[in-house]
């Protein structure tokens, strides 16, 4: 075996590669993260946005801004219900998207037209079929609860497919020996399916999250009672205040921002999994 | 067994909730204890004096309104108490009638009725003489 000896320029020329790419990643995370970091600047001092020449550092940064918004508004309230629909909505994608991905990853006629009319309903907007959801959670009798609040997005056609690329990964011997052993179809998705789909339960669990946690017009329409408020109308709440409520607002906007970051830090590797499962062959 | 317990408790998903769980309960402990909705401090005169029974004013502070709280006299050394504060954001002033009153000054706290000893005093300005 004989040495290469193109190896140490090679190295030292990924090595370089490596240097740039990583310069250009700060540069892009950089601006990526400047409004995050005005945010939770603006939330610290209450200064002015439109303030010039803007100032980067805090000038006398304080905490009290955060402690106006949990006491001036129904905040925790607001917290409380927003955990609830989401609580419903993560349950219920996790468990639905699951049955529903599973039934596509077998054989059946017209499996095609299903797959194809669930990826052409994808194109269509949510404020398209407000009037029809809201008759029907109407007609339901869940208007103004939390059950109504999270219906909409009991399901998601994009999670369904990152369960779908998942559980095509899975050998079909496994689910074969799982049926000899006695298995029923739900104990299958529950006990084979759903363990070895780690990264896609955890896509599931983030997308759900934050498309329940930020939704702003489904619970404006169907929620009358002020105490069934989510946070994102309590936020629109702020701006119909006449005062200067710049730093409060801020805050208020950190504080809703800041349960969905966690999560997703907690589960970042598991959802880049997710989501690049079955992206790519072999 | 004893190692999937601990591989469990140790998980990021396990271990987060806790802590911030056990943050928001220890807070809420100190808040318990340090809620008594006290506020004291010292009025001082012009020349630095501890002024008697000078009036001290408190004010609850909202988003667009600021409301009464009462009012109390402060004691021959010139410290004053209220016992009553139920707000996270006060305004005090000091008035002694027919000399002068002090500046109105913000006092945030960290959380609703928190009992707080004032850094600095408030100090009595002399009204500027009236030119009838």
């Amino acid at each position: 075996m004989t040495a290469n000896p193109h190896r140490p320029r090679r190295a030292a020329a990924r090595r370089k590669h490596h240097w740039s790419l990583h310069v250009g990643l700060l540069a892009v995370s950089f601006f990526m993260l400047v409004p995050f970091y005005w945010v939770l600047k603006t939330s610290l001092t209450g200064e002015n946005i439109f303030v010039y020449p803007p100032k980067l550092l805090p000038n006398d940064p304080h905490p009290f801004y955060y402690v106006d918004v949990w006491y001036l508004i129904p905040f925790a309230r607001y917290l409380a219900n927003s955990a609830i629909v989401s609580a419903l909505a993560i349950t219920a994608n996790v468990v639905f998207n699951a049955m529903a991905a599973y039934a596509l990853t077998k054989h059946f006629r017209g499996r095609g037209l299903i797959i194809t009319l669930l990826l052409s309903c994808m194109m269509i907007p949510f404020q398209t079929t407000i009037v029809p959801a809201y008759l029907i959670t109407g007609k339901l009798g869940l208007l103004n609860s939390y059950l109504g609040m999270a219906l909409p997005t009991f399901s998601t056609i994009v999670c369904i497919f990152v369960y779908k690329a998942s559980f095509d990964a899975v050998p079909k011997s496994l689910i074969d020996a799982a049926r000899i052993d006695g298995l029923s179809e739900l104990q299958v998705i529950m006990k084979i399916m759903i363990p070895l789909s780690a990264s896609a339960v955890a896509t599931n669990v983030i997308l759900s999250f934050i498309w329940s946690w930020n939704n702003f017009m489904w619970p404006l329409i169907i929620v009358r009672d002020p105490n069934m408020q989510t946070l994102p109308l309590g936020l629109s709440r702020f701006l119909t205040y006449h005062e200067n409520t710049t730093g409060a607002l801020y805050a208020f906007c950190v504080m809703v921002l800041l349960p969905g970051i966690l999560l997703f830090l907690m589960a970042q590797r598991e959802f880049i999994r997710g989501l690049t499962s079955g992206a790519t062959k072999g | 067994m004893t190692t999937t317990w601990l591989s469990l408790i140790g998980h990021r998903f396990v271990l987060i909730p806790f802590c911030l769980a056990l943050t928001a309960a220890s807070w809420n402990g100190y808040v318990s204890l340090h809620d008594g909705g006290l506020v004291r401090g010292v009025v001082l005169g012009p020349g630095g004096a501890p002024v008697a029974g000078a009036k001290v004013s408190m004010m609850e502070k909202n988003f667009t309104t600021n409301s009464d709280r009462g009012s109390t006299r402060t004691r021959a050394d010139g410290s004053f108490e209220f016992t009553n504060n139920r707000s996270h954001n006060i305004l005090l002033r000091a008035a002694v009638d027919g000399v002068g009153r002090s500046e109105q000054i913000t006092v945030r706290l960290y959380f609703r009725s928190q009992n707080v000893t004032l850094d600095a005093p408030l100090t009595i300005k002399l009204d500027a003489p009236r030119n009838d």
